[in-house]
């Protein structure tokens, strides 16, 4: 045993222990972060699968046989069929939104002849693809349920479903959804897991810069010289984004790799081009995703600057910023597997409110061409940005920047000793 | 002679803690004024009340008559203050630190490398001046920050315990720089000290400052003379009644 270990290991857990910022930010914090994050979860996923379980599909009945009247109603038994009265596919898509249905099934002309013959009959399904993350195939799994039941009641492979995907209105022929929810979660996956990455490291560096100025005795000096204070916050925060900015570069080069190891999971013969498909961003998109990712991780700086400012050291500006992962953590989690417009309303109104949630939100609606939702969080998460960059610029031209303390209840220390040192 | 400083009531709180109680003082031009007095006393408060980190709760500061609330930023324009407890930047060089000081006041590229030039000659470093800040003893780095003070050649220099942490020679070393400083460029120095030795030695006027408040305020000499003391040290002990 080393001589003096355990006298010093005990000391050392006294200290770290009863510093009341690690206790919160290590340990009370992800006790509670995690098991609300799993409810979260658990309770949206279990509502996206009530929701396509429920879903509505718009019947284009060609067979006038009783066969196929059959069919529609052993689909009615368990999801809402609507029989429509058109006679082309592209005067059916249209409906969808009338009808706020989600699949369109195309039941061919011999429909009936080829059952009472037992022999394949192709109906074609076709889903729409709305991009809503990981649970975009849930759709494609119930009609493979469906077919699967129908075909148990008759003869195997009878029924042979002819997947299509519907995308922004377009009929895409032969493209399964779920196919192209795996091909696209490379996408769904790379902005949450920037988010995080980003907007946690630059954070950190905030923090840590502006204690460091505290820590090293620098900022004081700093104070006094004939610079704009403002100058200070700006040069802090544009330090944190670049290295932050160069760091994330470096990070997503290196997740690319990592998402590019999964193409084998994609099934053989598929070739598809998501851009001929419209699901790569336009430039425009590209431009509101910045616009979008740099207004979030501004406020994030300005937020992580305010309250590193109330720490008196480099390691309790780590612990305290920690206090604002949740906001990036949470919304990053759940919009990994989740589209928000499947999510209950208190969920959706809660994440619409975490600024961090809308660079996420922007990157799904940007790639389905939606630019008002994109625009409107820009919009929203800049407001936020300004009034946390006005608290932080008013922090920069006071004292308090030099006298702020952050206190803990019990642990207070007294006001005198407080001022003290500023005597 | 103009002023340089004039403090009128001033009073500093701090919550419930009344840290500087309604003092009044006034600093000429060109000269070295001591603030002198036992920790606690209020001398940090007001340097940095003057120096526009702190405001007052009440009272008024004016530095060469301008308004230390209202007119801060001119202030800052020329002053310099250094801290007691002042670092400098880890990871840079000591001469990469004192230029990115000087920037704030140099109007071009030579006028820059003279002022650098001369904060190098009087910190005296020499190559270690390449160093990082990181790997200065804590006397090296405290020769940096008072070079990086006086090399502007501000109208006012606030140096709040210049010579902490420096040895007997580099003390001496610095406190001939500040009064060539004086002389040579018409700087106003205010500073506070704990040894009041070098302040009778350095100081034109000295103030001793108890419980935030002047006690007694004069020449070093003429204090020893009025309170028939050796040295300021029994002055100061004589005037809070502590002899």
């Amino acid at each position: 045993m080393l001589k003096g270990f355990g006298n010093f290991l005990i000391k050392e857990l006294k200290e770290l222990v009863r510093d009341p910022k690690i206790l919160l930010g290590m340990i009370i914090l992800p006790l509670i972060i995690f098991p609300v994050l799993g409810g979260i979860m658990n309770f949206s996923m279990q509502s996206a699968q009530e929701s396509a379980s429920k879903t509505t599909v718009l019947v284009l009945n060609h067979d006038t046989g009783v066969n196929s009247t059959e069919f529609v109603t052993f689909l009615n038994s368990s999801i809402r069929a609507i029989s429509i009265n058109v006679s082309t596919l592209e005067e059916a898509v249209p409906m969808l939104s009338d009808y706020n249905a989600t699949e369109i099934i195309e039941i061919p002309s011999d429909f009936t002849q080829n059952v009472t013959a037992r022999t394949a009959v192709r109906v074609k399904f076709y889903s729409v693809y709305s991009g809503a993350g990981l649970l975009e195939g849930i759709g494609s799994s119930i009609i493979d349920s469906f077919v699967t039941s129908f075909n148990r009641n008759l003869a195997p492979d009878i029924l042979m479903p002819q997947k299509s995907a519907i995308i922004k209105g377009k009929i895409i022929e032969g493209v399964d959804p779920r196919v192209l929810a795996s091909l696209m979660i490379s996408q769904a996956i790379a902005m949450p897991i920037t988010m995080m990455i980003l907007l946690s490291y630059s954070m950190q560096i905030a923090a840590t810069s502006v204690a460091m100025e505290k820590e090293e005795k620098t900022l004081e000096t700093l104070l006094t010289l004939p610079m704009d204070r403002f100058a200070i916050l700006a040069g802090k925060l544009s330090g944190s984004i670049i290295v932050a900015g160069v760091g994330a570069v470096a990070y997503m080069i290196g997740f690319n790799f990592y998402l590019g190891s999964f193409s084998s999971l994609i099934p053989s013969g598929t070739n598809l081009d998501l851009e001929a498909l419209g699901l790569v961003p336009s430039l425009f998109g590209y431009l509101l995703l910045g616009i979008s990712l740099f207004v979030a991780l501004l406020s994030a700086l300005a937020l992580a600057v305010i309250i590193s400012s109330f720490a008196e050291d480099v390691r309790s500006a780590q612990s305290v910023v920690g206090y604002i992962y949740p906001l990036v953590f949470i919304p990053s989690f759940l919009l990994m597997y989740l589209d928000v417009n499947t999510l209950p309303l208190p969920i959706r109104i809660v994440l619409y409110a975490i600024p961090y949630s809308h660079p996420i939100i922007a990157a799904k609606a940007v790639t389905m061409g939606d630019y008002l939702t994109a625009g409107l969080g820009i919009v929203y998460v800049a407001a936020f940005t300004l009034v946390v960059m006005y608290a932080a610029s008013r922090l920069f031209a006071t004292e308090k920047i030099l006298t702020a303390k952050l206190k803990f209840k019990g642990l207070r220390r007294s006001k005198k000793g407080a001022t003290e040192e500023y005597q | 002679m103009d002023t340089a400083i004039e403090l009128s009531g001033l009073t500093k709180d701090f919550g419930s803690i009344r840290a500087l109680n309604n003092l009044s003082l006034r600093v000429e031009t060109g000269e070295i004024f001591g603030l002198i007095g036992p920790n606690g006393a209020g001398k940090t408060t007001a340097l940095r009340v003057i120096s526009t980190l702190l405001l007052p709760t009440s009272g008024s500061v004016k530095v060469f008559g301008l308004d230390a609330v209202h007119e801060a930023a001119e202030i800052r324009k020329i002053i310099t203050y250094l801290p007691e407890e002042a670092g400098a930047y880890r990871n840079l060089s000591g001469w990469e630190y004192l230029e990115f000081m000087a920037k704030f006041s140099a109007k071009n590229k030579d006028q820059l490398h003279e002022t650098v030039k001369e904060a190098a000659e009087i910190c005296g470093l020499g190559e270690r001046l390449k160093s990082r800040a990181k790997t200065y003893s804590k006397g090296m780095k405290r020769r940096l920050l008072v070079a990086r003070a006086l090399m502007t050649r501000p109208k006012l220099s606030i140096l709040d315990e210049p010579t902490s942490g420096l040895d007997v020679l580099y003390s001496y070393h610095v406190r001939e720089i500040i009064k060539r400083y004086v002389k040579e460029h018409g700087v106003t120095v205010l500073l506070s000290s704990h040894n009041m030795l070098e302040v009778e030695h350095l100081c034109n006027r000295v103030a001793l400052i108890s419980k935030g408040q002047i006690v007694a305020e004069g020449k070093p000499q003429d204090l020893k003379d009025r309170f028939g003391s050796q040295n300021l040290e029994e002055v100061f002990a004589k005037v809070v009644g502590f002899a």
